[in-house]
């Protein structure tokens, strides 16, 4: 266990001492940690884990009466999740040797990708909130090196972005476990139920408990109104975007809702319902105004993190903890596979992002083509490809519990398959529109092994019977399944909504040879509206400069004239002005020192007579 | 009158011991100064006498006063002899006598 | 007759103190500190401590102002202003004059027991006697100190009133040993 979370640490901190110059070493290096990593995450799972958890602590700091304890709480929702990041991890770095064979800061890159690695697997492992929290923050720092890797201004103002975003997140996040501790005198996921059963808050303050927690969760897995960062985060390169804003980081918000299920009371469950299904209905709508092929995806992620968070919040405890856990299992394959697949097309395209700039890329790059091909079929819901498996799952809960929740999942899913059928139909059918397109050529061997690889987990990953057998009865029992009429009645659902969305996108976006977008062309205002995201990040940076900044220089001024003018340099100056009034007894006469002798002497005799 | 008691001497003592140290702080001269110092000395002796006189009895003389300002006698008698070599040291460095002048301690 | 003996005794003390203070001939000063010794001998004397009345006049006015006289004519000082110029100097002294004065005063006036008039007198006779038998037993380290303390005061003297290396040796007055 300690092995799988520090062995990428190690070769991260290899990289940064020796590596940095050294490309392929790093390179090297990184790759096979994760191997690594995977190969004892399957080897646990597959050898002999009878699923019972595991938990293990060491005692890490005693402040008074509070202590940090570091260790490893592993039951079978944290496997799920450990073979998720490692699998698909060892995949990416795979297809990031070829990705970044024209960078010159490769061994950086490698670098961070080996230190986010080691922060997923310490969330995923994390005994108790502080320990998480710590990992939590690693992740969000690996996220800004990663984001800003190239240097590139739009680059950094994305990283800074990111970063301060999950700042605020995790503020409230903060505040949650504080509270927390202060309530239940733990912070112990392991311990944490028994104790809320000894010291029970009242709902009220339960409900705002849990809504700090989910505050971390809104943060991390860019729920609204703190979703801005993850579009912008695109700016990074394609692995990274494949690997931490697609199926792990941002899924760590969805995990933390699987660990703490406990702990959300109806009312909490409430607000992230409404949270979800918000962003995952408008994320979908943006992402018909986007014309760039990873912004697309990145609000296709958005959305589909909106599902996540929805399916847990519909029930809420086990069940919900279990759907949603399924969920993120087969998205992060084949949002995976998407982002790698993109990440290969804008490889292959001399880095061209535009999909109205591509098309004809079906005959150029095949492998590519199928790939993306199955992912989309798969996010779409296509029947019998994984995807189908895990979102039927959520549609069948939320068809047992709220019905206005199941028309408007269903409703993104409709849309979900026609914006991915835009990208299908605008980059990949037809032909070229532009030189670099022209050229394109399919990837090397193994970056196209690693989409392989990809693709077959992503028609896969939807059936349980084929996962180890202490994750398949972990899914099985907690994934709700379809029997009898239903079975026929989701069939007929989803087979509609995915083949309805594609057709739509077909009908609407088949436009070979066009450049400009059809909906642009047709219905302006309305695609305005729709690329404007609602004015989102408009509104959030008049704040930021008008209101937030002016308060900061009022602050920064208050500091300068009471800090450091009243307080230090007055101190000094007081400090100065006695030394000058002290030096005036020393004028070297003689006679001014037996003035000063005698008045000394006075002061002493009639402080001895009491006068004084 | 009120028979002397100790008080007088006491007060004698004080007012010696002030007259020297106004001397000290008035005169220039650093010899009339160090005389005024040795009248400050004597008041003090003044006063231990009168304390080893009042507080004896006919069995018990209690001498310890007495030898006290025999000491500060003596030591007196060195304390000058240093003092005035070293004035005399400090005519020949400086040429002068005047406190004024020597304040070569001052910035 | 006590009585009259001892206020003319502190008058010879402290009237040629303030006269001393307030000469402008260096040699006078002197001389009216002679008087002023004598006057302490005198009260050292009313109050029965004889011993200590020869020393003060062997050793004070004897010795010390003699070694004063020497000084004051060896560095020929002349005609200069003698005390600190300024009336604000003076006033400012004489604050202190009358704080210094006036506060020891107070607290003698307001403390018990120093009212009492004398006791019975001491026999004289036994006076030098009980005197050295103090001074030999009880204090009999001071003594030897003191002794010492002579020595180095006769050795310091001799080094610092030297003249520079190359010049003659100089005629330095040596201090009087007790």
């Amino acid at each position: 266990m300690l092995i799988i979370l520090l062995c990428p640490l190690l070769a991260a901190s290899l990289i940064a001492l020796f590596g940095r110059l050294r490309g392929r070493m790093a390179a090297a290096l990184s790759v096979l940690s994760a191997g690594v990593q995977m190969v004892l995450t399957l080897r646990l799972l597959f050898g002999g884990w009878d699923g019972a958890p595991f938990h293990e602590t060491v005692r890490w700091l005693t402040l008074g009466n509070l202590t940090i304890d570091m260790g490893f709480y592993f039951n079978q929702m944290s496997a799920l999740l450990l073979t998720v990041v490692t699998v698909v991890g060892f995949l990416i770095h795979v297809f990031s040797i070829g990705y970044s064979d024209h960078d010159e800061a490769r061994g950086r890159f490698f670098g961070g990708l080996s230190l986010f690695m080691f922060s997923m697997t310490g969330i995923v492992i994390s005994e108790n909130l502080f320990m998480l929290f710590v990992f939590w923050e690693l992740v969000g720092f690996c996220s800004y090196m990663l984001i800003g890797h190239y240097l590139t201004d739009v680059a950094s103002a994305a990283a800074r972005k990111a970063f301060v975003v999950n700042r605020v997140g995790d503020f409230g996040f903060l505040l949650g476990i504080i509270w927390c501790f202060w309530q239940f005198g733990t912070v112990s996921l392991a311990d944490l139920p028994a104790a809320m059963v000894a010291a029970p808050m009242t709902a009220a303050s339960l409900t705002f408990v849990g809504l700090l927690l989910f505050c971390g969760v809104v943060g991390k897995s860019a729920q609204m109104p703190l979703h801005v960062w993850l579009p912008d985060a695109m700016a990074g390169p394609t692995p990274v975007s494949a690997l931490i804003h697609a199926a792990t980081m941002v899924a760590a918000g969805v995990y933390l809702l699987g660990r703490l299920s406990f702990i959300f009371n109806p009312a909490t469950l409430q607000v992230i319902l409404v949270v979800g299904l918000c962003t995952a209905l408008y994320s979908a709508i943006c992402a018909f105004g986007q014309n760039d092929i990873k912004k697309i995806l990145a609000y296709s992620t958005l959305s589909q993190l909106g599902f996540m968070v929805a399916a847990f919040a519909l029930v809420g405890g086990m069940e919900g903890a279990g759907t949603s856990q399924f969920h993120l299992t087969t998205h992060a394959f084949f949002k995976a596979l998407l982002f790698l697949g993109a990440g290969s097309v804008i490889h292959a395209c001399h880095h061209e992002q535009d999909i109205y700039n591509m098309g004809g890329l079906w005959k150029k790059m095949p492998f590519t083509f199928g790939t993306f091909l199955v992912a989309t079929l798969a996010i779409a819901g296509v029947p019998f490809l994984s995807g189908y498996f895990s979102k039927d799952a959520i549609l069948l809960l939320a068809w047992h519990n709220s019905h206005a929740a199941f028309y408007i999942l269903a409703f993104a899913s409709l849309m979900t398959a026609a914006y991915m059928g835009r990208i299908i139909f605008v980059a990949f059918m037809g032909s070229a529109r532009s030189e670099h397109v022209e050229k394109a050529r399919e990837s090397r061997f193994d970056m196209v092994a690693a989409l392989l690889l990809l693709a077959v987990g992503a028609a896969l990953a939807g059936y349980t019977g084929l996962y180890p057998a202490v994750l398949g009865e972990y899914l099985h029992a907690n994934v709700p399944h379809p029997e009898g009429a239903e079975h026929t009645m989701m069939l007929v659902l989803s087979a509609a909504l995915s083949l309805g969305g594609l057709l739509i996108s077909f009908l609407l976006y088949y436009r070979p040879g066009r450049k400009l977008d059809t909906l642009e062309r047709t219905a302006p205002g309305l695609f305005c509206l729709i690329r404007s995201k609602l004015f989102f990040d408009e509104v959030y940076r008049y704040y930021v400069n008008k209101v937030q900044q002016r308060f900061a220089a009022f602050v920064a001024f208050l500091e300068l004239v009471i800090i450091q003018g009243a307080i230090v340099r007055g101190s000094g100056g007081v400090s100065g002005l006695v030394g000058i009034a002290m030096r005036r007894a020393h004028t070297g006469s003689l006679n001014s020192y037996l003035y000063w002798f005698a008045a000394g002497v006075l002061i002493f005799w009639l402080y001895s007579s009491g006068v004084l | 009158m009120a028979p002397v008691a100790l008080n007088h001497y006491l007060i004698v003592a004080v007012l010696l011991f002030a007259i020297g140290f106004f001397g000290v702080l008035l005169r220039r001269n650093v010899i009339v100064m160090f005389m005024c110092l040795e009248l400050m000395l004597n008041a003090v002796n003044i006063a231990l006498v009168a304390f080893s006189r009042f507080n004896a009895t006919a069995g018990h003389p209690m001498m310890d006063g007495n030898v006290f300002v025999f000491f500060v006698i003596t030591v007196a008698a060195a304390e000058v002899a240093t003092g005035l070599a070293i004035i005399v040291a400090l005519y020949r460095r400086r040429g002068t006598v005047m406190a004024d002048d020597l304040s070569s301690l001052k910035k | 007759m006590p009585e009259v003996l001892f206020y003319l005794f502190a008058a010879m003390t402290l009237v040629p103190a303030l006269l001393m203070v307030a000469s402008r001939n260096t040699v006078n000063c002197a001389m009216l500190m002679i008087v002023s010794f004598v006057g302490t001998a005198s009260l050292f004397a009313l109050l029965q401590a004889f011993l200590l009345t020869v020393l003060q006049i062997m050793v004070y006015a004897g010795a010390i102002v003699v070694l004063f006289l020497f000084i004051i004519m060896l560095l020929d000082v002349g005609r200069v202003r003698a005390v600190r110029g300024g009336a604000g100097k003076l006033v400012c002294a004489l604050v202190f004059f009358v704080a210094l004065a006036a506060c020891p005063v107070l607290a003698i006036l307001s403390s018990r027991g120093g009212a009492a008039p004398v006791g019975e007198a001491v026999p004289a006779a036994s006076s030098a006697a009980n005197f050295g038998m103090l001074l030999f037993t009880k204090y009999q380290l001071p003594f030897e100190l003191t002794g010492f303390l002579l020595l180095a005061a006769m050795v310091g003297v001799i080094y610092i009133s030297r003249r520079a290396p190359a010049a003659e040796p100089s005629e330095a007055p040596e201090a009087v040993e007790k």
